[in-house]
């Protein structure tokens, strides 16, 4: 839950400034866009290893083996496993952007944060109602 | 979907908010913390931090509202010392972000006008941005709802 939300906040920061960035002159918008590869590095890598791996250590405490998983529990996995990739896409399109001012990466990199910010919603839709469950 | 699965939800879903505000304002809070920032950055970073604040409101109506309504649904009592506990934790953690909060709108406002007047780094600024009691109210108040949480998992007593 701490991981999650964390992931949420981090990420929704990452997508904050890559908007702020599109809105100002080239210098401050590089800066903001380095503020976003940093806070992509320092705290979304380290708050979705906290989500992933307590996921993981909650689900082995309860579900031993992956036995009687509810669905919910799999709807939380299939968010947060091709997750990874996409904050790995996001980390390399914001370094990116930050290398490369007149690349695509930079316009990209906010949408796709926002994209995961989504998907997250959805998991802790899954994860805290239960439907089904 | 049964109502207490609902309650359930948006219960959590403040709990994101919250928590999701308050890592936004804490990041974009210490980045602005760094060495030779210029008044313009330090006012575009507390500028930022302002998308935070309806999160962080909503955050907090959320979780008490239907936190309170989820203790009536699930069985649970009021005067429960965990629920108790939680609650007078949300009182002294709102009022201690919301001390913090207005400081950082006070700073902005000084990097604001700093900025339109040269846009030189600012000792005067600089201290302000680090002034020790605003900036432990507010990561008091974020360590508070953290606490929060855990008792909200734990319910130690329940």
């Amino acid at each position: 839950m701490l991981g999650a939300t964390a992931t949420f906040g981090a990420t929704a920061t990452v997508a904050l400034l890559g908007f702020a960035a599109g809105k100002r002159e080239p210098e401050r918008a590089q800066w903001l866009r380095r503020l976003a590869f940093r806070i992509g590095l320092g705290v979304l890598v380290p708050a979705f290893i906290l989500m992933r791996g307590g996921a993981q250590w909650i689900a082995d405490k309860e579900y031993p083996g992956g036995k009687h998983e509810p669905g919910w529990v799999g709807v939380g996995f299939i968010v947060t496993e091709p997750g990874a990739i996409l904050v790995l896409a996001l980390l390399i399109l914001t370094w990116l952007g930050t290398r490369r001012p007149d690349s695509r990466a930079r316009a990209v990199a906010p949408w796709l944060a926002s994209v995961y910010l989504v998907a997250l919603g959805v998991a802790w839709f899954a994860m805290s109602a239960k439907p089904g469950g | 979907m049964s109502l207490i699965k609902w309650l359930l939800f948006l219960h959590i879903t403040g709990a994101f908010f919250l928590i999701g505000g308050i890592v936004i304002a804490g990041t974009l809070n210490l980045a602005a913390a760094g060495k030779q920032r210029r008044p313009s950055e330090i006012a575009t970073l507390y500028g930022l931090i302002r998308f935070a604040v309806p999160l962080i409101g909503l955050g907090l109506l959320f979780t008490l509202a239907f936190g309170l309504w989820l203790v009536h649904e699930a069985g649970f009592g009021y005067g429960d010392g965990w629920i108790v506990a939680a609650l007078i934790l949300w009182v002294l953690g709102s009022a201690l972000g919301n001390l913090g909060g207005k400081s950082q709108r006070e700073t902005r406002l000084l990097a604001e006008r700093l900025a339109n007047e040269g846009d030189a780094p600012s000792a005067e600024l600089r201290a302000r941005v680090l002034r020790p009691f605003p900036l432990a109210a507010s990561y008091a108040s974020g360590l508070i709802a953290l606490a929060i949480l855990g008792i909200m998992i734990w319910r130690p007593g329940a």
